[in-house]
């Protein structure tokens, strides 16, 4: 059996991990979709070349033209046509000061209809980006206006809100780096640094082809065996002795939830989603899950070469054991001179963000009532292999709460949303996603308890981001939350139950669904409708 | 390392069926019965996990296995002076190779937070000791228990398929 270099058995018709075989049964199906590749007719040759990132500064009152178009792509050494928004992969990093408006004229010049959400942004409803809901879809060739406003300090995201199971995958995504006119909002730091997390899936080096009537990988969503730091398999970073590094990481991937650290480098995490935590705390990794950020500060004290690691333990499923595995997804060289300013000082102290604090106070008083609304989080097959039916219900023996990487890859592959139902579904009146009726008033403060049953077909972790709001994870499994921090996408691992606070302090019709793309594909998605 | 040959993978599966298993396993990743030992035949309880206090929700090591604070809820446990030389009850944690021992808490009748477990597969084991801060187990086990993660394994090992692997 042949293994490329990710220790991927060649031989099947889609990368397996390595020593592990289709069962039968399910080899020489392949998923009852028609492939899409994207610019099917397009000669890569004949399209620009992918650009990194660049920085765009705006101020108040600024227009921005973006388009989403096709590029080519080379990704060690092998040129794939994808998308890219302005041609850069991530797409360009828009810097606002909070309190900032802009306009986004959007050209969609990708072969699907798109749109753009402002991930985690408490903006007006009309430019959310939802289509169907809050916007008609772009057409190719079509063109859509955004008002983006930006009422909180932090670091968001921007992506297509139609197929991103296949669009977002493919490069539509970028970073909204919002500063806090408090020039003491965060400790001093010599260097900032953007990363966005993203995985490929690719098989004898091409892309793996989506579902055009649906998504496949509908069970676990897709899963890339190419690690990606901002586009590239692997990022670098050259700082000086000393340096106090702030990274601003999100995670744009499908499906994949990351475990980051940087071996031998102090890191504290000092701010998630939307804002910043109570405390600062130190942390020996960083677990990301679809959609969440965290901003993160590491001081590189002495010279040398660290890695920036991806560390997790994946499960065989069928060996039964866990398997050890860690990806280097790049380097950070620290050089001999020392870096001057030196705020050693103050890295060396926690702080205790007490205004993020007292903000919150305001909300105690609802932290122990009951919650407003239950929804249950589940799903519903049809249609599925007999193989794949069977196997999953001797393998529901146990359930891992967090699965770190596709364990059961071909009968993934051979799930779309037309055989897997994600739900949400509401536990007082049993309504299903967007039959869910849920109407509160402006200005309301509501909690949302989620219950991620564990005894499904296949349980499994939902990073649940809802739109347009801000929240607060009251507890876990009935444990309170003791460092809060404002948040717009919650993991909630199988046979959890998490209860949020929602501010729901800005009006419109605002979408609760998991952040995995292929379980928003098959149907996990409700709407909250916010009044005045 | 025994693996499954694809075909007796097949015949396994379809003579499992798809409901097989049903409530066979533990429930949820969540809850860890705990069985008597010969010293306290009476003894009953059980652990429920959850992950450690954490900013990001799911507590993990930096190698990724995640890190569960442990309560123990037990009853008719035995005095500990009752099994010999013996002042407390105390749990521990082993990997299932009992390679390592890593004492957690003090167990009494009624809820205890014993501490932190992170093994992928691990065994609680519940012992009366000379008192809470001993380094080696020594005295008689009164409970004991599997993580749930310990159903996980491989295929022809599962009791499903006992047997069908010689």
């Amino acid at each position: 059996m042949g293994h490329d270099h990710d220790g991927m058995a060649m031989d099947m018709p889609i990368p397996m991990p390595k020593g592990m075989v289709m069962l039968p049964g399910l080899v020489g199906l392949t998923p009852p979709v028609a492939p899409f590749l994207p610019g099917m007719v397009a000669d890569p040759a004949g399209l620009p070349s992918a650009r990194p990132s660049q920085v765009v500064a705006l101020a108040d009152g600024d227009t921005l033209d973006l388009t989403a178009g096709l590029v080519a792509r080379t990704i060690r050494g092998r040129t794939y046509t994808m998308y890219a928004f302005n041609g850069q992969v991530p797409g360009p990093m828009i810097r606002v000061a909070r309190g900032a408006t802009i306009t986004v004229r959007f050209h969609n010049a990708i072969d699907l209809e798109s749109t753009v959400h402002w991930h985690g942004l408490r903006l007006d409803n009309g430019s959310d980006g939802v289509p169907g809901l809050t916007q008609a879809p772009v057409e190719p060739g079509g063109d859509h206006t955004y008002t983006v406003r930006f009422p909180d300090a932090g670091i968001y995201w921007y992506h297509p809100h139609v197929r991103e199971d296949i669009q977002q995958a493919l490069g539509l995504y970028g970073n909204l780096l919002v500063d806090s006119e408090d020039p003491d909002y965060y400790a001093p730091a010599n260097r900032e640094q953007a990363l966005m997390l993203s995985d490929l899936l690719v098989h004898h080096d091409t892309l793996i082809a989506f579902g055009r009537e649906a998504p496949d990988f509908a069970l676990m969503g897709r899963v890339g065996n190419l690690l990606l730091v901002n586009g590239e398999p692997e990022y670098r970073l050259d700082v000086e002795r000393g340096e106090v590094v702030r990274f601003h990481l999100t995670n744009v991937a499908n499906s994949r939830t990351w475990n980051l650290s940087i071996p031998g480098v102090p890191m504290k995490v000092v701010a998630s989603d939307v804002g910043r935590f109570e405390r600062e705390e130190w942390v020996a990794s960083v677990v990301l899950a679809p959609a969440e950020r965290y901003v993160i500060e590491a001081r590189f004290a002495e010279p040398g070469r660290y890695p920036l690691v991806n560390a997790i333990q994946a499960v065989d499923h069928y060996r039964g054991e866990f398997e050890p595995q860690v990806d280097t997804l790049g380097w950070i060289t620290v050089g001999s001179r020392p870096v001057r300013p030196d705020h050693a000082s103050s890295f060396a102290v926690l702080r205790h963000n007490t205004d993020v604090t007292a903000e919150i106070d305001r909300y105690r008083d609802q932290f122990d009532r009951a919650p407003d609304k239950t929804l249950h989080l589940t799903v519903a097959v049809s249609g599925l292999p007999l193989t794949t039916v069977q196997f999953m219900s001797v393998d529901t023996a146990y359930y891992h709460p967090v699965e770190w990487v596709d364990g059961m890859p071909e009968m993934n592959w051979l799930s779309t949303a037309q055989q897997v139902h994600w739900i949400l579904r509401d536990e007082a009146t049993g309504a299903e996603n967007h039959a869910i009726d849920w109407t509160v008033r402006q200005g309301a403060v509501v909690k949302l308890r989620l219950v991620n049953e564990a005894t499904s077909f296949h349980p499994m972790q939902h990073p649940i981001h809802l739109h347009g709001q801000r929240m607060l994870v009251l507890s876990r499994d009935g444990v309170p939350t003791t460092n809060l921090v404002w948040k717009d996408t919650v993991l909630i691992p199988v046979g959890s139950t998490v209860d949020l606070l929602i501010d729901a302090a800005n009006p419109g019709a605002w979408m609760l669904h998991c952040h995995i793309a292929e379980h928003l594909g098959a149907g996990m998605m409700a709407t909250m409708h916010v009044v005045p | 390392m025994i693996r499954p040959a694809p075909w007796l993978l097949g015949v396994g599966l379809v003579l499992a069926g798809p409901a097989t298993v049903a409530g066979q396993g533990p429930g949820t990743p969540w809850e860890m019965p705990l069985r008597a030992g010969p010293a306290a035949p009476a003894a009953r309880g059980e652990a429920r996990l959850q992950f450690a206090p954490s900013p990001f929700g799911v507590a993990v090591t930096a190698d990724g296995r995640h890190r569960y604070d442990v309560r123990i809820t037990a009853e008719n446990l035995p005095d500990p002076a009752t099994l010999g030389p013996y002042r407390v009850l105390l749990a521990w944690e082993t990997p299932r190779d009992l390679s390592t021992w890593h004492r957690l808490g003090v167990v009494r009748n009624g809820t205890s937070l014993v501490g932190t477990a992170d093994h992928n597969k691990f065994l609680l084991v519940i012992t009366a000791e000379p008192d809470s801060l001993v380094t080696t187990r020594s005295g008689p086990t009164v409970l004991h228990g599997m993580s749930p993660s310990g159903w996980l394994q491989q295929f022809l090992t599962h009791p499903l398929f006992r047997g069908m692997s010689q």
